[in-house]
């Protein structure tokens, strides 16, 4: 685009600014605009010098999911830091949750020093994968033991929670709250009639310590039926 | 009242895209979306149009945030710029009866009335840290759109505040085409020459502006 005077482009920037400068003209401005630095010149000193400032008369109070879309479109969750690492106390509260967790392990492991033999009872894999853990359980279902093909730990906010799922249905019952899938323990002895054929093991995801309810909260990641 | 310094002080933050990026952006959005919604709705006169335009804007000023010069730009008309191409842009493309909406102006169709009542001119207007020649050029533009033929002013107001093309301009006003871009390109031409000679240091204007405050 060529100008033939600085009239011409002081003509153009007024209309361009104005807004009457429209359409096909309007676009060839803007790329001109982009390519020739005398008129990118010529249109900030119009704009710094014609800009009008919108008073608070001018103000429309915007739709609440106008910023919502914007906050999803833009994916702003990114640039915000996550909201527990702004309350220092949450941290603290976890890692409590986690090193008492370590302790009943802790204990549970202890206990469990007197081997017995244990007998391969389940197959646990996650939904249409092949089995990564095995659950093996005691011939007086005292102990109960896991091991996983591959280390599977859990984060520093979570925990797994294994859980019995009767034979005869019904509600989901919490075998143990743990932080890796490799893992001793001692079945309830409430549980210990239940966990038989026709029985299923799931293990969830859950916040750290275990499920806040009584029942799966999270994600169930694996579950197997017990064949004995 | 907006504060340019703390705009330009959001802008930045966000487009540092670091933790605290996302909530400089919502405090800049906090700020000045109803004035940006303000100046959208006036120009599309639809409101969900006008929503459309404030998403976009937002879209590219947070985009567009890293090239933002602070010193060679004035955070809020840059941001207003922007709004009101997107908007021009949608008006164009959309086929909506733009006059019909125009005529119901609802009592913003008394160009000084609207000059004083949806801009501001006082000398505060952008906050302590403004350069001194944008304040007086604004006391200058006031003066100079006061001083222009009423026609030639009612021609200017129309098409920047309420969004009107040629066209609308000549339907609303009930003139010839020819008429009404003569008074854009007059009018347009008038004031700058009028601000221009008030800018002069050597200028009468200059000093009595000068001298009056």
């Amino acid at each position: 685009m060529r100008f033939s005077s600085h009239r011409l482009l002081d003509a153009l920037c007024g209309e361009y600014l104005v807004g009457t400068l429209r359409g096909r003209p309007r676009r060839r401005f803007e790329r001109a605009l982009k390519q020739e630095p005398l008129v990118a010149a010529r249109l900030a000193y119009w704009q710094r010098t014609y800009a009008l400032r919108p008073s608070n008369d001018m103000r429309v109070q915007p739709d609440p999911n106008t910023w919502r879309r914007l906050e999803a479109d833009l994916d702003l969750a990114k640039y915000r830091r996550p909201w527990w690492q702004r309350v220092g106390l949450w941290r603290l509260w976890a890692t409590a949750a986690t090193a008492a967790l370590v302790v009943v392990i802790g204990m549970q492991v202890q206990v469990f020093e007197g081997q017995r033999q244990l007998v391969e009872v389940a197959k646990l894999a996650g939904k249409d994968q092949p089995p990564t853990v095995t659950a093996s359980l005691s011939k007086d279902r005292q102990f109960l033991e896991l091991r996983s093909v591959r280390p599977i730990e859990a984060g520093p906010q979570q925990s797994y929670e294994l859980w019995l799922i009767p034979k005869e249905g019904g509600a989901p019952l919490s075998l143990a709250v743990l932080g890796r899938l490799d893992a001793r323990l001692i079945v309830p002895s409430a549980q210990r009639a239940r966990l038989q054929a026709g029985a299923t093991l799931a293990v969830s995801v859950e916040p750290a310590g275990g499920s806040p309810t009584g029942a799966p909260t999270g994600p169930v990641i694996l579950v197997g039926a017990i064949q004995t | 009242m907006l504060d340019d310094q703390e705009i330009k002080r959001l802008l930045l933050r966000a487009a540092a895209r670091d933790e605290g990026a996302a909530d400089a952006f919502g405090r800049l959005y906090r700020l000045t979306a109803s004035l940006v919604l303000g100046v959208a709705q006036r120009v599309v006169g639809r409101r969900e149009l006008a929503e459309e335009v404030l998403h976009d804007t937002f879209v590219k000023i947070w985009n567009a945030a890293a090239t933002f010069d602070p010193l060679a730009n004035q955070p809020v008309a840059w941001m207003v710029a922007i709004a009101r191409n997107r908007a021009l842009d949608l008006v164009a493309s959309a086929d909506h009866a733009r006059v019909e909406s125009v005529s119901d102006l609802a009592g913003e169709d008394d160009s000084d009335a609207v000059l004083d009542r949806f801009y501001d001119w006082s000398e505060n207007a952008a906050g302590a840290d403004e350069a001194e020649d944008l304040r007086r050029a604004r006391g200058f533009l006031r003066r100079c759109l006061g001083e222009l033929a009423a026609v030639e002013r009612q021609a200017l107001v129309l098409a920047y505040h309420h969004g009107m093309s040629h066209g609308d301009l000549a339907a609303h006003l009930a003139k010839p085409l020819g008429t009404v871009k003569t008074w854009v390109r007059r009018g347009m031409d008038n004031l700058r020459a009028c601000v221009e000679h008030c800018m002069d240091p050597r200028s009468d204007a200059g000093h009595a502006m000068k001298g009056e405050r």
